[in-house]
């Protein structure tokens, strides 16, 4: 018997290693884990059974399906959404793919109704691709059908496939190379773009292949999907979401585990839920075990840093007065509306308390939690639970508040060692099996009946009368803004904001990011709990199934669409949750398009992180901007103008790094460049030799006045630097002049704010880095050069079509061909990293600190390289903060300090006193 | 960009004060308040209409539709509307809101029909999840449908067109499933049956009152299992399937009882079951459908299925399913007979008769006291119904259907019987 089981469960299996191998190579490749891997299995699934229904035969549905529409689906996605989610906070992407989540199924669903399809509800009862019905078979004494047969096929075919793809063709070569090193990929010419096309098209289609290969099993359910994605993600936590092959394997076993589950467990079955529960449940084993962050500590973002506040400047009164008038309108309303409409907005307001948690876990913390809804659920079930065994109902409140309290703590130690999306998983799979197992204990819950709770008096009324429960639930949301408030600005709120933006810095500065955490997710799971409570009480009732997790997942869209920083966002979003579907029904729309319109929340998030509200301050400081540029040119004679602090981008960081820089810093970073440029030989007074050239040879790659920086923060305050071909240009200066971000400039790394980069007298400032690439322009990073989770020799194909040349010049790399470019020593990854522009010589080489780290003979050797390459023509530009083995090969030096070029000039003028000027900052 | 210093300085304890001075809010004021009371002119009541809509999950993330419980309660309101009203009042049928299988949903819809759009009273009511009974049950609003969960029973208000289906310990649990099966098998003894039902508390509940239901019809309890994954179905049924192929001391059990709603789990179910070599009866609640019958591997797999639907089966000659068909044959055209036709149609039936006997001076209460108080009603559609005892248990009736050679037949007309305490 047990054969059989483990013979169909890789069955079962195979459907969870499709959809996880996908799902692994599309967040390996781009850094964008999609919560909407299953939306996409469903699309894929319906089209395959509308193409089924209109007529065409089976395999030629599931190949439009699989095929066409699932990888088209995917680059559409990529284009419209994924691209700018690559570069968004954490909090973004996953927001985002939620949203798509809840709104591709909608919209499937919602084209089938209006072009009149055959309904995809639960009469359609979809076929698969093989015979219909399907023929039994028997496979080494286990009976299967010719549907399962096909699926474990296909599967094996996809998983060979896979693997010749990534290993044994270019574009998997290249994609590898994106995800073991984004960043050098497209410094070796990789379009890192068009790769992530390319993985969102394979993803895609692999979930699309699930997706078909399993709706004659689960059929047209989009909650169904749903769980075969928390299934799949299993797998593909489990493949560390970083390898395809134990993703694969991972899935397989999978399914033989549920089997032996389903098979030998049956003591289990006194806890309802607790055996379909396991997947779900080796989610949070596998998340807690094997996905310790290795760049984030305790579940921050570094990445997640707060908008620049476009109404600072703006007085205090003139902030408050839109959410005055809107809160004496809403009173008026409550006053005089009907009461149908007044409950209404009463259950907004329920909702907008409970949105409040969002404000303090994620728009404070920084950190997505998804088991918000179950929060709500726990205390409102303990409330019910508490007040029908006779305690009174102010301790039964007290109780359910303590009890979402208590559940968030449990959440936040195992909180503290993961990050990021690693953290929403674990939520995500808390929220499950609180729905799954904890909610379906007949003793907590009351079956599906629930518990009756009564209505709250004030003494003269009570909240059965919607107008109380609105001033009420107002008073309670005014009281969660005040905690807010303060929450920001006590020395705790400074901890946590410390936390988020620099993690490593708050460490070291002696703040606890344990514990300003753990503090958050239980204030946030308070506020959840209480507003779970007047949830049931504005009800009078409360079920297990009343706050599913899945609406967690809606109002997290929700409150982010409207921006989650503040308590307002909270508020307008839950007014508009409860507003939407009357909206809906008053304009006869599907309750379709409600999910679609928050669900295209997310496509906008992509581009503005900080909701609709913060996009109103943002968009009305723009025209405020305007309009003085413009009242400045009628007014040319008129002083400089004062820069407002509302220009500065940071009110809290910014003035103490300006206060410290001359004042001409300052002005340069912010005034057009054409102006700079005609003040510069004034503004500066140290040395700088004229930018004109004196040598015959023409100038190959040129800098011309780059500025440069991160963010709010510039680097590089004008820098100009030129290489001729055949010549080695040396970049000195100290630790934080600005070379490498010279160097990132140079490569097209980062984009430059103002100036020029030209390579043979060609404007490519534009040009992104993959494209300078391949124009010749090579840059070996700081660091090694070489992607660790490649061979050698498919590191060296990476820049080569042909690595044997390669091999004859270093030989001891041809020993070490099929070894790990990680496991090779320091001074064997720099010669693989200059090794391939030996064979194929760039036309510009620019190398970050080459000798950093190694042994002094093969710094000797690296050296050698780069005389070698000078000798064939090669444009050198050594970036080196030691200067000795630099000056030794060098022609000309260029001195850099504080972002700007201090003098240059020919390596014979270089003395003793120079360098310590260059160094020590002293002319 | 004013900030004042001493604002930075404030610590958590601040923050926990606002919290427990929030819950104190709250909870101070706790008390329990009195029932609202309607009272004055019934709403909805006009001299020539009485305005009626209903709550239905006619969508829902899972498929499951109960949406065609509006057709056959409007086919049964154009009758009697036809046939001149009640009272001199026609009904006025407002139309079924979709309560998307959300709890929630339902509530919100609940108060719209009885606030907003001001309805007498709740027809068809057909949703799993319904969550406004709290609210109609306060507010003393009736309504009428099919009373498949708890929130039904032991209201005044919540009228199961066959009863309450969920009743707790101790009150009468039905037999007639059971006692039915035993009699197309030509009697119980000796014969075994399995239950079959998903990993949730609402299927285990339904596994507990059918296996009671065999059990009393005399059949020996092979296995009652609850493994099954409830959210979607599993992707291999071999595990059930041995368990089931050896339940009855080794054998195959004699009946398998599936207590699963959705024709995707049956589906899978007995199609597994019956490559595995089963030759017994398979039996469930739900497979009454002739749209299933459309998909070629559907009908394959339910070939032979005794399905056990709570009214008489659109097969009867009974003259009242002729006057069911005719009724809906006028308000939607060709369409398909299923069971939530049936059951919009026979609670819209309970209503009206219910609207008759309360006589012509209508409010809510006149109508809640005359259902209350020792009403019975008897009709060859779905049996009988006494109200207030069905407010707690179900009405003992039901019938079976075969399907054989792709058609269903009638195996067993709709018959009444005792219930049983449930333990």
């Amino acid at each position: 018997m047990i054969t059989g089981y483990l013979l169909s469960g890789l069955v079962t299996g195979a459907v969870f290693a499709v959809m996880g191998a996908g799902l692994t190579l599309s967040y390996a490749a781009t850094g964008v884990f999609n919560f909407a891997h299953g939306a996409v299995g469903f699309m894929a699934a319906l089209l395959f059974y509308q193409c089924d229904r209109a007529g065409l035969p089976p395999w030629l549905s599931a190949l439009l399906a699989v095929g066409l529409f699932a990888p088209a689906l995917g680059y559409v996605l990529h284009r419209a959404m994924f691209r700018g989610l690559a570069r968004a906070g954490e909090t973004a992407q996953i927001v985002a793919t939620i949203g798509l989540t809840i709104a591709l199924p909608a919209l499937g669903l919602l084209a089938v109704d209006l072009l009149g399809l055959p309904p995809a509800d639960a009469t359609a009862l979809p076929r698969g691709v093989g015979p219909h019905p399907a023929v039994a078979l028997d496979v080494l004494g286990v009976r299967l059908d010719t549907d399962q047969l096909i699926t474990f096929a296909l599967s094996a075919l996809t998983a060979a496939g896979l693997w010749a793809f990534l290993r044994h063709t270019p574009y998997g070569l290249r994609m590898r190379a994106s995800v073991d090193r984004r960043r050098l990929a497209t410094l070796r010419g990789v379009d890192v773009d068009a790769t992530s096309a390319l993985a969102w098209m394979l993803g895609s289609g692999l979930a699309g292949l699930a997706g078909v290969l399993a709706v004659p099993v689960i059929g047209l359910d989009a909650t169904a999907y749903t769980v075969l994605l928390f299934a799949s993600a299993t797998a593909a936590v489990f493949g560390r979401l970083r390898s395809v092959p134990w993703t694969f394997a991972a899935g397989l076993g999978l399914g033989v585990v549920q089997n032996l589950v389903a098979g030998y467990t049956d003591f289990l079955e006194q806890v309802t839920g607790l055996r379909t529960a396991v997947p779900v449940i080796l989610l949070f084993a596998g998340l807690v075990l094997l996905n310790r962050s290795r760049e984030r500590v305790a579940g921050s973002t570094a990445e997640d840093a707060p908008p620049p506040d476009h109404l600072a400047g703006v007085p205090p009164w003139r902030r408050r007065l839109p959410w005055a008038l809107a809160l004496a309108a809403l009173l008026a309303f409550t006053a005089v509306g009907p009461e149908y409409y007044v409950g209404v907005a009463a259950n907004g307001l329920v909702l907008a308390l409970i949105f409040c948690s969002f404000v303090v876990v994620t728009g404070i913390g920084g950190m997505v939690n998804l088991a918000q809804a179950s929060f709500a659920a726990m205390a409102a079930l303990t409330c019910g639970w508490a007040y029908a065994s006779g305690l009174p109902f102010f301790a039964a409140i007290l109780l359910g508040v303590l009890a979402a309290c208590a559940v968030g703590l449990l959440v936040a130690l195992p909180a503290l060692r993961l990050g990021g999306r690693v953290l929403t998983l674990a939520t995500l799979a808390l929220a499950l099996l609180a729905d799954q197992v904890l909610f379906q204990v007949d003793a907590f819950s009351n079956g599906t009946i629930g518990w009756p709770l009564p209505a709250l008096s004030l003494g003269f009324a009570d909240t059965s009368d919607p107008r109380v429960r609105v001033v009420l639930l107002l008073a309670l949301v005014g009281l969660a803004g005040l905690l807010v408030r303060n929450l920001e600005r006590s020395a705790s709120g400074r901890a946590i904001l410390a936390v988020r933006s620099s993690p490593a810095a708050a460490a070291t500065s002696g703040l606890s990011a344990p514990r300003a955490k753990i503090l958050l997710f239980v204030l946030a799971s308070g506020i959840a709990g209480l507003g779970g409570v007047l949830f049931a009480v504005s009800k009078e009732s409360i079920t297990a199934t009343d706050l599913p997790a899945f609406s967690g997942f809606v109002w997290l869209a929700v409150v982010v669409l409207q921006g989650v920083r503040r308590v307002g966002g909270a508020v307008l979003g839950g007014l508009v949750a409860a507003a939407m579907p009357e909206l809906l029904a008053a304009w006869g729309l599907s309750a379709h398009v409600g999910a679609i319109l928050f669900g295209a929340g997310g496509m906008v998030l992509a581009r503005h992180p900080d909701g609709v509200l913060a996009q109103f301050a943002e968009s009305r400081h723009r025209r405020r901007t305007r309009r003085r540029t413009r009242d400045q040119e009628t007014e040319p004679a008129a002083a400089p103008p004062p820069r407002d602090a509302a220009d500065r981008p940071s009110p809290s960081a910014s003035p103490t790094l300006d206060r410290g820089q001359p004042s001409s810093h300052l002005d340069r970073g912010r005034s057009s460049s054409a102006l700079d440029r005609g003040r510069s030989s004034s503004a500066l007074d140290r040395g700088r030799p004229s930018p004109v050239l004196d040598r015959g040879e023409p100038v190959l790659f040129r800098l011309e006045d780059v500025m440069a920086g991160y963010a709010d923060c510039t680097v590089l305050r004008g820098v100009e630097l030129s290489v001729r071909p055949g010549e080695v240009v040396a970049l000195l200066g100290a630790n934080g002049a600005g070379k490498s971000t010279a160097c990132a400039v140079a490569a097209g790394d980062l984009p430059v704010a103002a100036g020029r980069v030209l390579l043979d007298g060609q404007d490519v400032t534009a040009w992104p880095a993959h494209r300078r690439a391949r124009a010749g322009v090579l840059l070996a990073p700081e660091g090694r050069g070489v992607f660790p989770g490649l061979t050698v020799e498919e590191n060296l194909r990476t820049w080569l079509d042909d690595p044997a040349p390669a091999y004859e010049r270093m030989p001891q790399l041809a020993a070490r061909r099929a070894v790990l470019a990680g496991e090779l020593s320091g001074g064997e990854q720099q010669l693989l990293t200059l090794a391939p522009a030996l064979v194929r010589p760039p036309r510009v080489l620019i190398a970050d600190e080459p000798s950093l780290g190694l042994a002094p003979l093969v710094v000797r050797q690296v050296f050698e390289v780069f005389a070698e390459l000078r000798e064939r023509g090669v444009a050198l530009l050594l970036v080196e903060e030691k200067a000795t083995e630099a000056l030794a090969v060098a022609d000309r030096v260029a001195f850099m300090r504080l972002g700007r070029i201090t003098w240059a000039g020919p390596r014979s003028e270089v003395d003793a006193d120079r360098l310590t000027a260059a160094y020590l900052g002293v002319s | 960009m004013v900030r004042r210093h001493h604002e930075v300085r404030r610590s958590t304890a601040g923050l926990a004060g606002a919290l427990a001075v929030t819950l104190l809010l709250t909870g101070c004021a706790a008390e329990r308040r009195t029932p609202a009371t309607t009272g004055g002119a019934a709403p909805g009541v006009t001299a020539t209409t009485v305005k009626v809509g209903g709550v239905l999950t006619k969508t829902s993330a899972s498929g499951y539709s109960t949406k065609d419980a509006e057709i056959g309660a409007r086919a049964r309101f154009g009758r009697a509307n036809a046939e001149g009203g009640v009272h001199g009042r026609t009904i006025e049928f407002v139309g079924a809101e979709d309560d998307g299988q959300d709890a929630a949903k339902g509530d919100a819809a609940a108060r719209k029909l009885v606030q907003k759009d001001q309805v007498f009273a709740l027809v068809p009511v057909h949703a799993p999840n319904f969550g406004g009974a709290a609210f109609l049950e306060q507010q003393g609003v009736p309504w009428f449908g099919w009373a498949t969960g708890p929130q039904w029973c032991g209201t005044r208000t919540g009228f199961g067109y066959n009863g309450c289906l969920a009743p707790r310990k101790g009150a009468g649990s039905q037999t007639w499933w059971g006692r039915q099966m035993a009699d197309l098998l030509g009697g119980a003894r000796g014969k075994s049956v399995y239950v079959q039902t998903t990993d949730s508390s609402g299927s285990k509940y339904g596994g507990t009152t059918i296996s009671q239901s065999f059990a009393a019809a005399g059949f020996e309890l092979a296995g009652v299992n609850s493994g099954l994954p409830a959210a979607a179905p599993p992707p291999d049924w071999l595990p059930y399937v041995n368990k089931i192929m050896t339940s009855d001391g080794g054998e195959p059990p004699d009946v398998v009882v599936s207590v699963i709603a959705g024709t995707k789990f049956n589906v899978g179910l007995y199609a597994a079951l019956k490559r595995a070599g089963y030759r017994g009866v398979l039996t469930d609640a739900t497979s009454y459908d002739a749209a299933v019958l459309k998909d070629p591997a559907s009908a394959q797999a339910l070939e032979g299925v005794v399905a056990a639907p709570m009214f008489e089966p659109f097969e009867s000659t009974a003259p009242e399913i002729a006057a069911f068909k005719a009724d809906v044959q006028k308000v939607a055209p060709g369409a398909t007979l299923t069971q939530h036709m049936a059951i919009g149609y026979w609670a819209a039936d309970i209503f009206l008769d219910l609207l008759a006997k309360t006589g012509k001076d209508l409010t809510r209460e006149r109508f809640l006291a005359t259902a209350n108080s020792g009403y019975s009603y008897e009709n060859a559609g779905f049996g009988r119904i006494r109200f207030p005892q069905d407010h707690t248990e179900p009405n003992g009736c039901g019938a079976l259907v075969k399907l054989e050679g792709g058609a269903f037949t009638v195996a067993k007309s709709l018959k009444c019987f005792d219930n049983v305490p449930l333990k």
